[in-house]
């Protein structure tokens, strides 16, 4: 008798809804920091990247425990935590793991800006490159839905649009340039 | 001359986040949870603290003042 797909559908399902809203918070935040729509309320785009970015952090925790409960891959609860324990493609899953730590950990600074000061939140914030390039870096190379071209397409998406924004906010005039005034 | 920077804020898009208030505390003090400016300054760090702000609430106003003979 063939297993129960279900557990394995929901993981990759949810592996790649994690990455989409992993990419849209990201989007998100680039919006607010350089702000191309300017008819957009501030506060409302830091709300909507905070919570894609948890949306993001539901998804991950359905991924990894439909991985657990499914017998496809043969993945131990120490894998899940630790980057680079599971036999099964051991540096892109591994890659995930961290992805998802990191996440975790700069989604948890937000409430601790005011503890390590918000110099060092803004500095842990740049890790969310490194986090959105692992997780595509595991979505493209752990994925099983990789070869399909839409599975591709969403990848593709997903790079081309971030690295736009990042570079919008890197090219952009910054937001609060000075006016200058002579009395 | 001497460049003196004039702070506004805009209390409408300040989150109190305080990225102000680290980068430069002796310019910005929150007060119930919105950013304040506790008045102009000559201290280049309030152009820091308006690009640290994540809502852009800070607008900083540079001008050349001539020193008092």
């Amino acid at each position: 008798m063939r297993a129960d797909p279900t557990f394995w559908l929901i993981a990759r399902a949810s592996g790649l809804t994690a990455y989409v809203l992993l990419t849209a918070s990201v989007l998100a935040g680039l919006v607010l920091k350089s702000r191309p729509f300017r008819g957009l309320r501030p506060a409302a785009v830091a709300d909507t990247h905070r919570f894609l970015a948890l949306l993001g952090l539901g998804a991950i925790a359905l991924h990894g425990a439909t991985l657990l409960l499914d017998g496809t891959v043969h993945l131990t609860p120490v894998a899940l935590i630790a980057p680079g324990a599971s036999p099964y493609r051991r540096l892109p899953v591994g890659l995930g793991v961290l992805a998802a730590e990191l996440m975790v950990l700069v989604y948890v600074s937000f409430a601790l800006r005011r503890a390590i000061g918000t110099r060092n939140w803004r500095r842990l914030h740049w890790a969310t490159y490194a986090i959105f390039a692992a997780a595509t870096a595991h979505g493209l190379a752990a994925g099983t839905d990789t070869p399909q071209p839409w599975a591709f397409a969403i990848y593709l998406g997903a790079i081309g649009s971030v690295a736009a924004a990042a570079a919008w906010r890197s090219f952009a005039p910054p937001l609060t340039q000075p006016r200058r005034t002579a009395r | 001359m001497t460049t003196v920077y004039r702070i506004e804020i805009d209390r409408s898009l300040c989150s109190g986040f305080g990225a102000c208030v680290d980068e430069a505390g002796d310019a910005f003090r929150l007060e119930n949870g919105i950013a304040v400016a506790v008045a102009s300054s000559t201290d280049p760090r309030v152009l820091a603290a308006a690009d640290a702000c994540p809502m852009g609430a800070i607008t900083i106003i540079e001008e050349q003042v001539e020193e008092a003979a």
